[in-house]
């Protein structure tokens, strides 16, 4: 099933020992394919327990009361768990960096003590972790797709300044052999492709995609199309969903 | 530990992460007595400087504390997350120093032993809990098992933050060969760490 080349890029992914293109390709094939999405699951649980090979060093004595200290003075942002969080936590589960994720979500006012250093490294962060961040921007506009039955539903996070979409799609059974689901931007009444994608056997998936630059649209729509996706629709969508401004 | 098994003796970690969310600080507290040193050896492993380490112990239990709520077990044990956290934090840090390189080259002249060596569970505390002190053990001889060049690029990876291109320069490697030595590494570990993969399950 897995073959060899993107095995092999699986546990460098999971110790996040990819170039940043490498990477956008590696999920872009993750986004197809659950046996190399187990392979990396099971892969970054290993990577997670390497933290355990660092010789062991004690902290400083005033660490804990510091620790505690500057709590005192932040309060937990979301008491509860609001509806945005396992939309987030499917979203990282493709970068497998759930670190990276929960680094976007905070930022308040006990910033005085941060260094600068700190202040430069969640920019860093900020640039490498792609996924997350198209959904955590001021401008990101969500779309909610929805059939006139019940089942399937699937949701978008676009990101105009960046050219992307988080989709994450829910209660849709994996298209049948030989045929693929696609991922249309109706722009101005014209259907342009933005991906094709399939579901796990959950009928789940998170998945980015590309936006071409300057491309502004309406409506999204999701057809059921043959293996490798169509130029233009075949068929009637059967999820279809307005943009709506993130305010 | 980075796994949460020791539930049955106290309160699993999700339920301090759970208190913690609702504005508990003692439940803070207790979350830094049991993982505070993992993170602190970690983030020392990485950025080498110990003042940067207890930096980034403040920044990343301050984050678990305001993100708290965040957190999903499904996606893998609270140790595990704070050391995603710890590890990134620490790499950025020292990635925005520019220190990178040199912690690198250290870390390379140091390869005969490497971070795998004994030393990780000699300096074990001895009021350590077992079962903690085994799976360290148990992580630190797996790495200490595997031949030289797949554990060193594996730590260059994971505690150096380099991507395998920077692998192969740092160690006048081919491409090709760092590749290869990396998935032999983390598929031998997957099998001899598959005792303690009970996190996040598949």
């Amino acid at each position: 099933m897995t073959d060899h080349q993107w095995s092999e890029l699986a546990a460098a992914y999971a110790l996040d020992a990819l170039a940043p293109e490498e990477r956008e390709r590696f999920e872009a094939h993750l986004a197809e394919c659950a046996a190399c999405r187990g392979e990396v699951q099971a892969l970054h649980e290993v990577s997670v327990l390497l933290a355990d090979a660092a010789p062991v060093a004690t902290p400083p004595a005033g660490l804990r009361d510091r620790i505690l200290r500057d709590a005192r003075q932040t309060r937990p942002i979301i008491s509860g768990r609001a509806p945005i969080i396992p939309w987030l936590a499917a979203a990282a589960s493709l970068l497998l960096a759930l670190g990276f994720g929960y680094v976007y979500l905070h930022e308040r006012a006990d910033r005085q003590r941060a260094s600068a250093a700190l202040a430069a490294a969640r920019d860093t962060v900020a640039a490498r972790d792609s996924l997350i961040a198209t959904i955590f921007s001021p401008d990101v506009v969500t779309a909610a797709l929805a059939t006139t039955g019940k089942a399937p539903s699937a949701r978008l996070f676009w990101n105009p300044s960046r050219h992307r979409i988080v989709m994450a799609v829910f209660y849709l059974p994996p298209a049948p052999a030989g045929r693929t689901y696609q991922l249309w931007a109706i722009a101005q009444g014209k259907p342009v492709s933005l991906g094709v994608f399939n579901t796990a056997t959950d009928g789940r998936l998170t998945a980015a995609m590309e936006v071409p630059p300057g491309l502004t649209f309406e409506l999204t729509a999701v057809t059921e199309e043959p293996a490798g996706g169509s130029p233009t629709p075949t068929q009637q969508p059967f999820l279809i969903g307005k943009v709506t401004p993130a305010d | 530990m980075l796994d949460d098994r020791q539930g049955q003796l106290r309160a699993p970690d999700r339920a301090l992460v759970e208190r913690m969310s609702a504005g508990d600080e003692r439940a803070l507290g207790e979350l830094y007595d049991r993982h505070g040193e993992m993170a602190y050896s970690l983030a020392l492993a990485v950025a080498r400087e110990r003042a940067d380490a207890e930096e980034i112990v403040a920044d990343v239990f301050g984050q678990a504390w305001r993100n708290a709520a965040t957190y999903d077990p499904g996606r893998g044990s609270v140790a595990g997350w704070l050391a995603t956290i710890t590890r990134t934090r620490a790499l950025d840090l020292v990635r925005a120093r520019g220190r990178r390189v040199r912690a690198m080259e250290r870390a390379a002249r140091a390869d005969a032993d490497g971070l795998a060596s004994p030393m990780g569970a000699a300096a074990d505390p001895p009021d350590r809990r077992i079962e903690r002190g085994e799976a360290r053990r148990l992580v630190t001889r797996s790495l200490g098992e595997l031949p030289d060049p797949q554990r060193r690029v594996i730590e260059l990876a994971y505690f150096g933050g380099l991507t395998q291109s920077e692998i192969a320069a740092e160690l006048q490697e081919p491409l090709g060969t760092v590749k290869t030595r990396m998935r032999a590494g983390m598929e031998k570990l997957r099998g001899s760490l598959a005792v303690l993969r009970s996190g996040g399950g598949s």
